[in-house]
């Protein structure tokens, strides 16, 4: 009888995508489109540097900066949030995502006082290509953002009503991701049309 | 949870430098470093995002490659128009 034991190397496997994973092929054909949109912004920029540079002068940087912090603390609230789910803290996961939306809101509302400036001075998307490139970029990327929220929002109502577990909160991680990607667009917008010069 | 690099110091890491690069944009710093040190930190912030707040950490490299292979396209191609329009 043979007495000798073998043991089984442990192949460790990658860890799954958190969420959906269709969400994942969504969220990557975003970024694609804000790269183009991205490089497109830096190569006319080549071509018309000093009206660039003249135009980016009139821009609300404080608006700029603020809206950036509360994308970074909405992303944060929602890492929270999942972290609060997992171990069951339903009320806390709800109070997380709540806060969330507020600093969204908080981001819609700015951004629009900051296109109300705009408009107001008659500036629009034939104003000049700086201009078409910064509105068009900024609603793009505003859309997003409401977009985002109505997820986070039908996900914060399905939490309060008892519809995620620290075992099933499958729904939760999908509605982060896209809201991360939301975030991560705006850390590369906010220096690229705001700063740099 | 590590003491110094957990996601409310990431959090607050980032606030920081976002504070940081409002700064350099106040000041009206501008010129080859401080656009690669804006890129950086809008680098280093994305990738805090990507590893961390999407939890893409130990997923498969091929998701790894194409999330920071986009960052990486973007910001090269930042940097490269950035030095042809000088």
């Amino acid at each position: 009888m043979d007495t000798t034991t073998t043991t089984q190397p442990t192949v460790e496997l990658p860890r799954l995508l958190p969420g959906d994973f269709a969400i994942w092929f969504f969220i990557f054909a975003e970024l694609l489109v804000f790269a183009i949109a991205f490089i497109s912004y830096s190569v006319m920029r080549i071509q018309n540097v000093e009206m660039f540079n003249q135009y980016q002068l009139t821009l609300n940087r404080e608006l700029g900066a603020a809206n950036t912090l509360l994308l970074i603390t909405a992303s944060y609230f929602v890492v929270r949030a999942i972290h609060a789910i997992r171990i069951d803290d339903v009320k806390s996961c709800v109070r997380w995502l709540y806060l969330s939306l507020g600093c969204g809101s908080g981001f819609l509302l700015l951004k629009s006082l900051e296109y109300y400036e705009k408009f107001s001075h008659g500036i629009n998307l034939s104003t000049n290509t700086f201009y078409m490139f910064y509105l068009s970029l900024t609603m793009f990327h505003f859309l997003h953002v409401i977009l985002g929220m109505i997820i986070l929002l039908a996900i914060a109502i399905k939490a309060q009503r008892g519809g995620y577990t620290a075992q099933d909160h499958i729904g939760i991680e999908t509605g982060a991701s896209y809201w991360h990607m939301v975030d991560l667009v705006w850390i590369i917008l906010f220096p690229l049309v705001y700063i740099i010069r | 949870m590590n003491k110094l690099y957990n996601i409310h110091t990431l959090w607050l890491g980032m606030l920081l430098l976002t504070l940081t690069t409002y700064a350099i944009g106040k000041l009206g710093y501008s010129g080859v470093v401080v656009v690669s040190f804006l890129l950086i930190t809008a680098a280093a912030k994305a990738v805090f995002i990507i590893r961390d707040f999407m939890e893409l950490r130990g997923v498969s490299l091929l998701w790894r490659v194409m999330m920071y292979g986009w960052l990486l396209i973007v910001v090269a191609g930042i940097a490269i128009t950035y030095l042809l329009s000088l």
